[in-house]
């Protein structure tokens, strides 16, 4: 039941048709009724009216003859007889009986001429109609139920009037008409009634199915196609077969899907060829660039030579290029990302080796600011599967960033391992990062000039390159920091590439 | 006296480039167009070509391979401003032993040619066997049977550093430091495409090697593949 009743509600068809059917057999009901009721009622009311009129003719014959027959009693009792019987054998055999009987108030009659056609019971008169008989003393009709001797009832209609007998004073007669013809075509009719209703009930339900699936097919195929259009088939359309509502509604769909289409294409192709911008100038300014580093080094080489004003400048000049060329080489980093089509190696790598990598090569650099570098680590197995190219870029990122604020103070970097995920933190001892500033460190070219100088000045990219780098691999990089307290940057990775961060940990 | 062909259309580059490696004593000639390289190749061929990827008449990729398909042995470094492309792969299975990214220094440039100038087999001596392939260390030649097999020098240099301890399994890196010369590069593309180019001439079924087999997840190593070689 349950299911029925939710399968119902989920169909529209099966809610439509459901409703069409009630409603119909509803009006079919009543149409109907109304309809065999005023048919059955004309048709046994034009019968009651032959029956009166005949009745009344067959009652006056008989009348006649029963006042002008002979005052003997074998004659009047004959007279009677053939009353009975020759008018109950009329035109119509079947359809007729006649009832002779002494009237109600007619106690002590001389001669008793009682007498019915084939042989009736005369309990078919019901009291009621010899009453409405005997006092209107008009002719009188009612329906009644024919008793046969052989238990045989019959549905006629029965007309009484008194009649005078001139030796037995006041009778009653009664013609009875038989119902049964009348009954049969009205049982005809009723079949008729039935078996068309049945037929205007399937119809209509088939016509409204019809319809419904005309409607409601076009109407799936626009629901099927906007969810497929959603999850990305941007060049879907619908078939557009005709011109009516149902046309517009897929014309004005298809045009709202092309319109949608051609915005995202713009937007799509706008960023694009935004980034194969960027790529490209970071790609053709390459070439020039390094007929640039080729002749300041040279320059460079030579500035022994030079007087100590032009040596300075070859100095600068080579610094400002390298700058230039780490600049370039962000830019075009974040123009990949930003394309998302930078690709990821991931290989199984011993963290700890990585780690120590990058601290020796950053090691110079640490003793040039005073600034002693410690490795801790912690955990059995320090391997994860990773891009060894983007965690040694982010590791020497955030060791370069440690280093250059460290104020010659110790940095300590750790490699934490724990069972699914690997942590390499960060931390240094300097001037630290306000906490309102905290969210911002990992914007595009945010620095923060106040406390964190722009002393040796990386491009500005770095830690935003880490933090896409760190995405790509599922992991995140977190921050504290409190001004004056140091600053602690703490890299988490799941140790399998593409697995995630179960419980995104926070290192201190 | 060494002598370098640099093929770059951008004279002030070429240009430049001659002053650096003449500093150095290297002997350069230019060439600014792609289509004639080969020519200058055969009329007086190089120690080293020196070739930009984006070049008029034929790039540089086609070039190498265009050298390569004349038997020409000489190393070539491509020059390309995208070295995070497909054209590195391209370069280097065409040809190309090493590549470099602009903007270089060079310091690194000069490093480079000299590593690709030097042979970093000095150390071994005589004749190496491997499978039925003999390399005539001395001679630079490496045979099968009667049958000399045409190796470029870096070619022939991995060949050896692989053939020197057969069995040895050599990772990408240690091969990447011990024949390109690379500290901490992890550029494993230059030697999974040298390994293919050179299975291509010294394997019967360069798909199922037997003389260079990989070791999964590690790297290489010379000989077949222990119990489960094919």
């Amino acid at each position: 039941m349950q299911k029925i009743v939710e399968r119902i509600r989920r169909s529209l068809t099966l809610k439509v048709i459901l409703s069409i059917v009630l409603l119909t057999t509803l009006v079919l009901a009543i149409v109907g009724a109304t309809l065999f009721a005023r048919i059955s009622t004309g048709i046994k009311a034009e019968k009651v009216d032959s029956a009166i009129s005949e009745a009344a003719y067959t009652i006056y014959f008989a009348q006649t003859r029963l006042l002008a027959s002979s005052r003997t009693d074998s004659e009047l009792l004959r007279a009677a007889k053939d009353i009975v019987n020759s008018q109950a054998i009329g035109s119509d055999v079947s359809s007729r009986e006649i009832i002779l009987i002494r009237g109600v108030r007619n106690i002590d009659p001389e001669v008793p001429i009682d007498s019915v056609s084939n042989q009736i019971s005369l309990s078919t008169i019901p009291n009621s109609l010899r009453n409405k008989v005997s006092t209107s003393g008009n002719i009188s009709w009612d329906f009644v139920n024919t008793l046969y001797e052989s238990g045989k009832l019959v549905p006629s209609v029965a007309v009484g009037e008194e009649i005078q007998v001139s030796k037995s004073g006041t009778y009653e007669m009664y013609v009875i008409f038989s119902l049964e013809p009348q009954l049969k075509a009205l049982a005809l009719i009723k079949n008729y009634l039935w078996l068309s209703g049945l037929a205007l009930l399937i119809l209509i339900t088939f016509v409204a199915w019809l319809t419904l699936r005309q409607i409601l097919q076009p109407i799936r195929e626009v629901a099927v196609v906007a969810e497929r259009l959603t999850t990305g088939a941007l060049d879907l359309r619908i078939d557009v077969h005709s011109a009516d509502e149902i046309g517009r509604l897929g014309l004005s769909f298809n045009e709202m899907a092309r319109s949608i289409e051609e915005q995202i294409r713009r937007l799509e192709n706008l960023s694009r060829v935004q980034q194969q911008f960027v790529s490209d100038v970071s790609h053709e300014l390459r070439t020039p660039l390094t007929t640039i580093r080729m002749a300041s080094d040279l320059l460079f080489n030579a500035r022994e030579s030079f007087d100590p004003a032009i040596s300075r400048s070859t100095e600068l000049l080579l610094a400002q290029i390298d700058k230039f060329e780490k600049l370039l080489e962000d830019l075009l980093e974040v123009s990949r990302f930003d394309a998302e089509v930078a690709n990821v190696k991931p290989e199984v790598v011993d963290v700890r080796a990585l780690v120590s990598r990058c601290m020796d090569d950053l090691a110079l650099v640490a003793s040039d600011r005073a600034t002693s570098l410690t490795l801790e680590c912690v955990g059995e197995d320090l391997s994860a599967q990773l891009d060894p190219r983007r965690i040694t870029r982010i590791v020497r990122n955030l060791l370069t960033n440690a280093i250059e604020h460290s104020e010659g103070k110790a940095v300590n970097v750790s490699v934490i391992a724990e069972d699914h995920s690997l942590s390499i933190g960060v931390r240094d001892h300097g001037v630290g990062i306000d906490p309102t500033n905290h969210h911002r460190v990992f914007d595009r070219f945010w620095r923060a000039d106040t406390s964190r100088s722009r002393a040796r000045g990386g491009s500005g990219l770095g830690l935003a390159i880490a933090q896409e780098d760190a995405r790509l691999h599922n992991g995140q990089i977190t921050l504290w920091s409190e001004p004056n307290e140091g600053a602690h940057f703490t890299l988490t990775i799941p140790k399998k590439f593409g697995g995630e961060l179960i419980n995104p940990a926070l290192h201190h | 006296m060494t002598s370098v062909l640099v093929v770059d259309d951008d004279q002030d580059l070429a240009e430049m480039l001659g002053i650096v490696l003449n500093g150095v004593g290297i002997e350069v000639d230019l060439v600014s167009r792609g289509d004639e390289v080969l020519d200058v190749v055969r009329n007086n061929p190089p120690d080293l070509i020196l070739l930009d990827v984006m070049l008029p008449g034929l790039d540089g990729v086609e070039v190498c391979r265009q050298i390569r398909e004349h038997s020409i042995q000489v190393p070539i470094v491509m020059l390309t401003a995208k070295g995070d492309t497909h054209d590195v792969v391209l370069g280097l299975e065409a040809g190309a032993d090493d590549y470099m990214v602009k903007p270089f220094k060079p310091s690194e440039l000069v490093a480079r040619i000299k590593t690709r100038l030097r042979r970093t087999t000095t150390n071994v001596k005589g004749v190496l066997t491997l499978g039925d392939i003999s390399i005539d260390v001395v001679e630079h030649t490496i045979s099968r049977g009667s049958k000399e097999i045409p190796l470029t020098r870096l070619e022939f240099d991995l060949l050896v550093a692989l053939a020197k301890e057969p069995g040895r399994v050599f990772t990408r890196e240690a091969l990447l430091s011990e024949v390109w010369g690379y500290r901490h590069s992890t550029d494993t593309r230059l030697v999974n495409v040298h390994v293919q180019r050179l299975r291509a001439k010294v394997e019967y079924d360069p798909e199922n090697p037997t003389i260079i087999t990989t070791v999964r997840g590690i790297g290489y190593k010379a000989g077949a593949s222990g119990p489960r070689g094919k």
